[in-house]
């Protein structure tokens, strides 16, 4: 693995601390290409249901990853596995410096790490339905990052002022609509400065107009040059925003490549019969 | 004369009131540790908690009050009536309690874990400020419904010579001829504390789930 000098984040600008390296570059294609996340050869099963069969996937530094495919073909297993949500039962996943080698054991720091460096956006937002949305967004900067309440409050402000949700701080989530939770629950992982987002079907509880309001916000967030794998249903935004297409069945990667190309021309038998499933709708 | 008998009644009072609180710290003092006991990995850990749990709720609280009045002696010290009654109503406490709270945690979103988790909350915040809070407002119900209970079975330390609100009923009955009249006023007392006890439990769980769901 190559070390890569400079900003993870290729023109980040949410939150603005997450830049402070001091490596300027010449151009933003010197980051693009760089493998941010790295998972080789993962295995996962449930009793005799092998959910993920020996899968090996590179998500570029500052690119969008989509990832489709019918239900049951291990998408949102693989995306949780990336941040050990579930624990693979072979394999290694690297997530920009943070190398996990199933084999060998998960330490606790090492875990600690690895879902630092990730943030992850649910189809169900999972907000703290006790706390204001400001606490929500504040308080794991506070127990993760060690800010200062002060610190994490302004950052959080910050946040909910360019999801266009200021008014919404001192409210409980309860008393927001499921587009502004979801744009809540991705402030709250912005927050913390992941090298990469990880999002969980994140439109799918969301009414399709509600919907495009949270793919706004990760279009954006995408042209920012934030690290992106997102397993989605919505064929429009993996067509169009993402850059890497990855197709799913049978817990294998059965396509992996250019979005447009394979939506044109699949190659895969599988590919075909769910796009044409998933078109005719 | 009634008011009377009242007053009488209610000399009992303060130590039924004792006993119950007492008791029911005890109780849920012990079911946090038995609570992660039961949720534990560990084998040998659980199975300890499951026996304590099933023991302290299988066995009467009126045996447990005869063992450790009768039976446990320190030296030559034996406990005091007061202290037999208070450890056995919160060992049988600590039994359901662990269990109330053990359905509470259940009941948290599995969603809750997960963004804790996700976020990289350390294992103790995720307690305190994502679970723990959440634990609290579901088990409330089920700890005032039995908080209610115990505060009726704290009567039956009165077997010992403690002299809470039954003993001095009984004995006040016993001297006079009011009879069953005497007891009445006690029940009306019972149901003057554990009714409002109630709504009270109610009317929070209505306003913590306004606040929540």
């Amino acid at each position: 693995m190559s070390e890569v000098l400079g900003p993870q984040q290729r023109g980040m600008t949410i939150p603005s601390q997450a830049i402070t390296s001091s490596f300027p570059l010449d151009s933003p294609s010197a980051v693009l290409g760089a493998p941010k996340v790295q998972v080789s050869h993962l295995a996962k099963a449930y009793g005799d249901n092998l959910v993920l069969r020996d899968v090996s996937l590179e998500v570029p530094s500052g690119s969008v990853t989509a990832m489709i495919g019918p239900s049951g073909a291990g998408k949102s297993t693989l995306l949780r596995c990336m941040n050990l949500l579930e624990r693979p039962d072979a394999g290694t996943i690297q997530i920009g410096e943070h190398l996990i080698d199933v084999a060998k054991g998960i330490a606790p720091k090492n875990l600690a790490a690895l879902r630092r460096s990730t943030g992850m956006v649910f189809q169900t937002f999972n907000l703290f339905p006790h706390m204001t949305v400001l606490r929500n967004i504040s308080l794991p900067q506070q127990r993760v990052l060690g800010r200062s309440s002060s610190e994490a409050d302004e950052i959080s402000h910050r946040l909910l002022s360019r999801m266009g949700l200021h008014d919404k701080a001192g409210q409980y989530p309860n008393r927001c609509s499921g587009g502004q939770q979801q744009r809540i629950a991705i402030a709250r992982a912005l927050a913390l400065d992941p090298e990469v987002m990880l999002f969980d079907e994140p439109t799918s509880a969301l009414d399709p107009e509600v919907g495009a309001e949270v793919l706004d916000v990760m279009k954006e967030l995408a042209s920012e040059g934030m690290t992106m794998v997102v397993v989605t249903h919505e064929m429009s935004f993996a067509a169009n925003v993402s850059d890497q297409l990855v197709v799913m069945a049978e817990g294998r990667i059965i396509e992996r490549g250019d979005p447009k190309d394979i939506m044109r021309n699949p190659q895969h038998e599988r590919t075909r019969k769910f796009l044409h499933a998933v078109m005719e709708r | 004369m009634n008011v009377e008998i009242l007053f009488a009644v209610l000399t009992g009072l303060p130590l039924t009131i004792l006993i119950t609180l007492t008791a029911l710290g005890i109780g849920t003092l012990l079911a946090i540790p038995l609570l992660f006991g039961l949720r534990s990995t560990n084998r040998t850990v659980w199975f300890i908690s499951r026996c304590f749990v099933d023991i302290c709720r299988g066995i009467p609280p009126i045996v447990w009050l005869f063992v450790l009045f009768f039976g446990v002696s320190v030296g030559s010290a034996r406990l005091s009536a007061f202290a037999a009654g208070v450890i056995g109503l919160g060992l049988v406490a600590s039994g359901y309690l662990a269990e109330i709270f053990r359905g509470a945690v259940k009941a948290v979103h599995a969603g809750q874990w997960e963004a804790a988790h996700a976020l990289g909350f350390p294992a103790t915040s995720t307690w305190s400020q994502v679970i723990g809070p959440q634990v609290l407002r579901t088990a409330l119900p089920g700890f005032t419904t039995y908080a209610i209970a115990l505060l009726k079975d704290s009567s039956i330390v009165s077997i010992l010579g403690v002299a809470e609100m039954v003993f001095t009923t009984s004995q006040l009955a016993r001297s006079s001829d009011l009879g069953i009249f005497v007891y009445a006023v006690a029940a009306a007392v019972y149901i003057g504390l554990s009714v409002p006890l109630g709504v009270l439990s109610r009317s929070l769980d209505v306003k913590l789930r306004k606040a929540v769901a």
